[in-house]
């Protein structure tokens, strides 16, 4: 090979990371050395590795996308990226990636952003252990920072991403890795899959978004060992599914969500081990839901653990822990004797009448409550945990 | 004490006008798809003509919506949000709407709506697309 290596810094020949990408060929590396390059629209159409030492920054000045890759086989590597311009007709990015393939994206620190890294049609890459920080507070013209569009095979691990619309969007991608990301403060949502199939969510951290995951007209998700937690708000949940089918929800924690999930047109999901503490509602069935399965679940110390719309419709619940559970074991087998019936008729009320939640822990409601539950009008008579169990399952969750 | 009972009949009549919600973007949520709105180029609001608002965080929603379970509901208002003024809500029935691959909608119809017909020629020919009126976008979408 006879592949060579471009320095660019202040005092080198080289001075300005285009002309050094300009000078290059197939399979070059530029090696940029610290200090601030005031450039924009950096095209890459060249296989090349574009590395910085000790996070050089490259200022956009608000000029439209810094950073372009429209070839195969890039690594962009260590740089801080700043002040993108905002437009509201083009989506501009801090690096984006059009039609290519073997991209790897890693350590980048992104700032004034609108969208941060923007994968479009784009396959087999890798964006690795980037920080997003963005400024979306009050104002909602934020892009998103890790953004997938008809992208396939692609591995987005150890990300942090804060501040911004969405912390990671998928739109009609499919195969794509999640796994190891940080996700916090973020407008809308932590994670957030459009028409997006065969996807895995292993390991990460949603904390205080607009809403932590939400999984829409999506197909064969695996959602596994994710800790969901502080996403309070009127519009907020822990997990919102609308139009999923065939998903693996299992080993989660829920942790202090207004709703933990909320489910709607949802078929064939397996709930399974997870944590359901602290939140209001721990699950919100809405309808349109056919053979979903919550079994081996906790549910700890909720206001109401479930809220159903309609019919069971062959949906089942079982052999999960339930604190509100207050029946007895007799032959001592670890499974209470009597059906835990998990939906209340206040959740009825409140459901109906949502004013209503005032009169929440009145001694009033403690009564109907109980009245409903020694004979049950209202709520569905058959949906009933049968076996529930007499201690919390203590889940492993290293 | 007369103020005070004319503040409390100035409130109960004004809760019963029926005109449009303002849209707190980043809290709302779409009543349709649940999602939180945050677009404001693609927003939308029914208000029914007994009063009840309903937001949306994309024209699609509210058009599917309306077919879904407004069906027969007499509406007072139906509001699109301007794409070339974000934030404001303009007639729905009134306004034009282009399809275009080029403009991404939130919930992916790639609709967005303009004043006139005249915004909308101007915006197909900057993007691309198709033109459509309220009456031609409600068959479009058809669930």
């Amino acid at each position: 090979m006879w592949s060579k290596t471009i320095t660019v810094c202040a005092t080198c020949p080289v001075k300005s990371i285009n002309e050094a990408i300009l000078q290059a060929e197939e399979g070059d590396t530029v090696f940029v050395k610290k200090g601030i390059y005031k450039e924009a629209n950096i095209k890459i159409n060249k296989s090349i590795a574009l590395i910085g030492e000790n996070l050089p920054t490259i200022d956009g000045e608000k000029k439209g996308e810094i950073i372009t890759i429209g070839t195969d086989n890039v690594t962009l590597d260590g740089f801080k990226i700043i002040n993108v311009g905002v437009s509201y007709t083009t989506d501009y990015a801090a690096v984006r990636v059009v039609n290519s393939e073997g991209f790897v994206i890693k350590n980048l620190e992104l700032e004034k952003l609108f969208f941060g890294i923007y994968l479009q049609k784009s396959n087999n890459g890798k964006v690795l252990n980037n920080k997003v920080r963005g400024e979306a507070v009050t104002e909602f013209n934020s892009g998103n920072a890790i953004h997938l569009w008809y992208c396939k095979n692609v591995e987005v691990r150890g990300n942090d991403v804060q501040r911004v619309r969405d912390g990671i969007y998928l739109e009609f991608s499919d195969e794509i890795s999640i796994k190891d990301n940080f996700s916090k403060n973020n407008v809308r949502y932590g994670l957030h899959f459009m028409f997006s199939n065969n996807n895995y969510v292993i390991n990460n951290v949603f904390e205080t978004n607009g809403a932590g995951i939400a999984l829409m007209f999506s197909k064969f998700m695996e959602v596994e060992n994710n800790i969901i937690k502080k996403n309070w708000g009127t519009a907020a949940y822990g997990l919102l599914l609308k139009e999923v089918n065939d998903a693996n929800i299992k080993n989660n924690l829920f942790f202090e969500n207004t709703v933990g999930i909320t489910v709607e047109g949802s078929n064939r999901l397996q709930y399974a081990n997870n944590d359901f503490t602290s939140n209001g509602y721990a699950i919100k069935v809405k309808g349109a839901c056919y053979e979903n399965h919550v079994i081996d679940n906790n549910f700890l110390y909720n206001s109401f653990d479930i809220s159903y719309n309609g019919r069971i419709n062959n949906n089942k619940f079982n052999n999960n822990y339930w604190s509100n559970y207050t029946g007895y074991d007799l032959d001592k087998n670890g499974i209470g004797d009597v059906a835990y019936r998990p939906v209340k008729l206040f959740s009825y009320i409140v459901n109906r009448t949502p004013e209503t939640i005032i009169l929440m822990r009145s001694l009033f409601i403690d009564i109907i409550d109980f009245s409903e539950k020694v004979s049950p009008v209202f709520t569905p008579d058959d949906l009933m945990d049968e076996n529930p169990r007499m201690k919390q399952i203590a889940h492993d969750r290293n | 004490m007369k103020i005070i009972q004319l503040l409390v009949i100035l409130v109960l009549f004004t809760a019963c006008t029926v005109k449009p919600q303002p849209i707190n973007y980043g809290s709302d949520v779409c009543h349709y798809c649940n999602m939180t709105i945050v677009d404001k180029q693609h927003a939308s609001q029914m208000v029914t003509a007994k009063g009840k608002a309903f937001k949306y965080d994309a024209i699609e929603c509210m058009v599917h919506s309306l077919q879904d379970e407004f069906k027969d509901t007499e509406m007072a208002h139906q509001l699109v949000a301007d794409f070339y003024q974000p934030g404001e809500l303009i007639n729905a029935t009134e306004a034009s709407y282009l399809v275009s691959e080029q403009l991404q909608s939130p919930m992916g119809a790639n609709l967005s709506a303009f004043k006139n017909t005249e915004n909308g020629q101007k915006a197909l020919e900057e993007f691309s697309g198709k033109i459509y009126t309220w009456k031609e976008i409600q068959e479009y979408l058809k669930l």
